[in-house]
């Protein structure tokens, strides 16, 4: 027994230092009540919400870097054609002067091999043409351009056709004076002023379009960095939890484990403590009961009634802790005992309680009402020591009565559960002595009154726990008791 | 013969046996108990040995063994009866304060006769005490002593 008294103080110790974590919210009103909802879900919720954050951040990051990287692709494509159109200006430029001074050359020496390089620049001309519609048909003010261009080309290569033309049909002198400025003098000036301007609109979006992949590139690296540091953060707190949590469970399983070998020490200790109470506790009593009753014999007539009366005292005294021994064993057997959950019939229980207590019915006027009881689910034996215990009471404090009345009968206000009640007419008790009645060794009336060790409604208590109900009771001092305990409903009437 | 036959009380407190005998006196049947205070005496009684070497040969007509005793406990004595041919048929009749569940159980399963639990009350324990010492030491029929009946019926039960 020494060994479970010096292990009791270690229990509370982890209790006390629980309510710190409830502590914190207060010192923090501001965030007290995020915190609280937080604290408040449950790990596999946390172990979510982390993952949850992770798997969107990584939807986001992805989804801006698609973005980022479309632009690249696309700046990449518009890069190649303005390369492209680039070039283009250049070939288009170079054919047409090409074709300027070889009509110039034709018109003053009237050589025709001068007219063939101007010959082809007009056949591929077209070709030129369409090329650079086509690489500028994305930007409208550069088509404008494309468009005005070809207006001029085309006025200076008819111009310049017609010159040729006079100089074959008229010879020299009717095209001197085109000879040395050239056929188509203003329009070659204009044609000269777009290219520059197309290649100049061209360069300058080029420019702009570097500038937006090196800043689309350097915000992709970026997010993707912040992105990854993100992740890692949420991760590592992801694994906090889980790590935090695992710990905590592999700790309480160990406590539970050693807590277990404490308890069931202290079971057969308790057992062996339960023994020795029912086998040694007992002789010394039955020694002095049987003593006094062989004095009572020996001394026989010699004894006087003040005599008699104190043997009969001290044979009495150890009758009544004989039977208060026995209580405490049913007590003890009652809490540690292997339960059995089987269906049991209150009805037929009662019944076999009732034929238990023939003996004390006899020469009592009792009026039963009885109403019909649900099937529970629980130990046949400890529940028929519930309805004796219960039953053995209202018989007891009616005893005084001239007519007994007995009421047994069940309510069913939660699913689930039957609340079973036993009603008396007896003494009753005043309810604000109630929360003693079903305490160990707790009686409301004195012992020359009713007889009684105490144990009874205790152990009612006990039983009704075990199975998980409740008891409680209702009364009034003089106007009848009535006790109630709940019980579990056997699972076909759930 | 009849008159003879001696009634074993095992019993290691002076006080029980004291009750005990003063319970059989009342029926005249006192002079036949053999007190024994453990198991150890107990066998030595059974198999006529130590200080019961000179005793008169032959079974007792019935055993009342204590549980918890010295030296040998009631079980201990009660397996050795039950697991020797020659004392078998002794009936064994188990006397004890205790009322737990697994003393019952281990002592019937070990074959005891009879399991009586020592009421506290005097009158009750009285009574007990009598209707026992009466019933198996005057009602009960022993089996018939040494005779080779028994041991031919055990062996063909074998």
């Amino acid at each position: 027994m020494e060994s479970i008294t010096q292990e009791r103080p270690a229990t509370p110790a982890p209790v006390r230092s629980e309510p710190a974590p409830d502590s914190s919210p207060a010192l923090i009103p501001k965030t007290g009540g995020r915190r609280k909802w937080f604290t408040h879900w449950s790990i596999e919720r946390r172990v979510l919400a982390g993952f949850g954050l992770v798997f969107a951040g990584i939807v986001v990051i992805s989804a801006i870097s698609y973005r980022n990287t479309s632009v690249l692709i696309e700046n990449s494509r518009l890069d190649t054609k303005s390369n492209e159109l680039v070039q283009l200006l250049g070939s288009v430029g170079e054919a047409l002067g090409g074709a300027e001074s070889g009509h110039r050359r034709y018109l003053v020496t009237g050589d025709e091999s001068y007219l063939r390089s101007y010959r082809t620049v007009v056949e591929q001309m077209p070709e030129y043409l369409r090329y650079l519609r086509g690489l500028t048909s994305e930007e409208a003010e550069q088509q404008a351009r494309v468009a005005t261009l070809e207006q001029l080309i085309a006025r200076q290569l008819g111009a310049e056709a017609e010159a040729i033309a006079q100089r074959e049909l008229h010879g020299y002198e009717a095209v001197r004076h085109l000879a040395l400025s050239g056929a188509a003098k203003n329009e070659l000036e204009g044609i000269n002023r777009l290219m520059t301007e197309l290649d100049s609109a061209e360069q300058r979006a080029l420019h702009a379009r570097v500038v937006q992949s090196a800043g689309s590139t350097r915000n992709t690296i970026a997010l993707l960095g912040l992105g990854a540091l993100l992740q890692l953060v949420l991760l590592a707190s992801v694994y906090f939890l889980i790590h935090h949590d695992v710990t905590e469970r592999r700790r309480v399983a160990t406590e539970l484990q050693s807590r277990g070998e404490l308890l069931q020490a202290a079971n057969k200790e308790l057992e062996a403590f339960s023994y020795s109470v029912s086998h040694d506790l007992r002789a010394p009593l039955r020694h002095i009961d049987g003593y006094a009753a062989l004095l009572s014999k020996a001394a026989g007539e010699a004894l006087n009634d003040k005599a008699r009366r104190y043997l009969q005292t001290i044979s009495d005294s150890a009758k009544q802790m004989g039977q208060l021994i026995d209580d405490l064993i049913v007590f003890s057997r009652m809490g540690r005992q292997d339960m059995l959950r089987t269906t049991v019939n209150l009805d037929q229980l009662v019944k076999t309680v009732l034929h238990d207590l023939r003996l004390d019915l006899q020469g009592r006027t009792i009026s039963w009402t009885m109403h019909p009881l649900p099937n529970v689910s629980g130990d046949p034996a400890m529940l028929r020591q519930v309805f004796l215990n219960l039953i053995s009471n209202a018989l007891k404090f009616t005893a005084t009565r001239p007519e007994t009345k007995i009421e047994i009968g069940a309510l069913r206000r939660n699913p689930g559960e039957a609340e079973v009640f036993v009603r008396d007419n007896g003494v009753g008790f005043d309810m604000q002595y109630v929360h003693k009645l079903f305490g160990v060794f707790q009686r409301l009336h004195r012992n020359d009154e009713f007889e009684g060790t105490g144990i009874g409604l205790a152990n009612v208590r006990r039983i009704i726990h075990r199975h998980g109900g409740k008891t409680w009771a209702e009364g009034a001092p003089d106007q009848g008791a009535t006790f109630y305990f709940s019980l579990p409903l056997a699972r076909s009437l759930r | 013969m009849t008159t003879v036959k001696p009634i074993v009380l095992a019993e290691d407190n002076p006080r029980d046996a004291e009750l005990a005998l003063a319970a059989m006196e009342e029926h005249h049947i006192a002079d036949k108990v053999v007190v024994c205070h453990d198991g150890a005496e107990v066998l030595d009684y059974l198999y006529c040995r130590g200080v019961f070497a000179s005793r008169q040969q032959g079974n007792p007509v019935v055993v009342f063994l204590d549980l918890k005793m010295p030296k040998v406990d009631g079980l201990e004595v009660l397996k050795t009866i039950k697991n020797d041919v020659n004392l078998k048929p002794i009936p064994v009749v188990m006397l004890t304060s205790s009322r737990e569940e697994r003393d019952l159980a281990q002592s019937y399963a070990l074959g005891a006769n009879a399991y009586v639990v020592k009421p506290v009350e005097f009158h009750q324990f009285i009574t007990a005490v009598k209707e026992l010492g009466v019933f198996w030491g005057v009602i009960n029929e022993p089996p018939p002593e040494g005779s080779d009946l028994i041991d031919s019926l055990i062996t063909k039960d074998l």
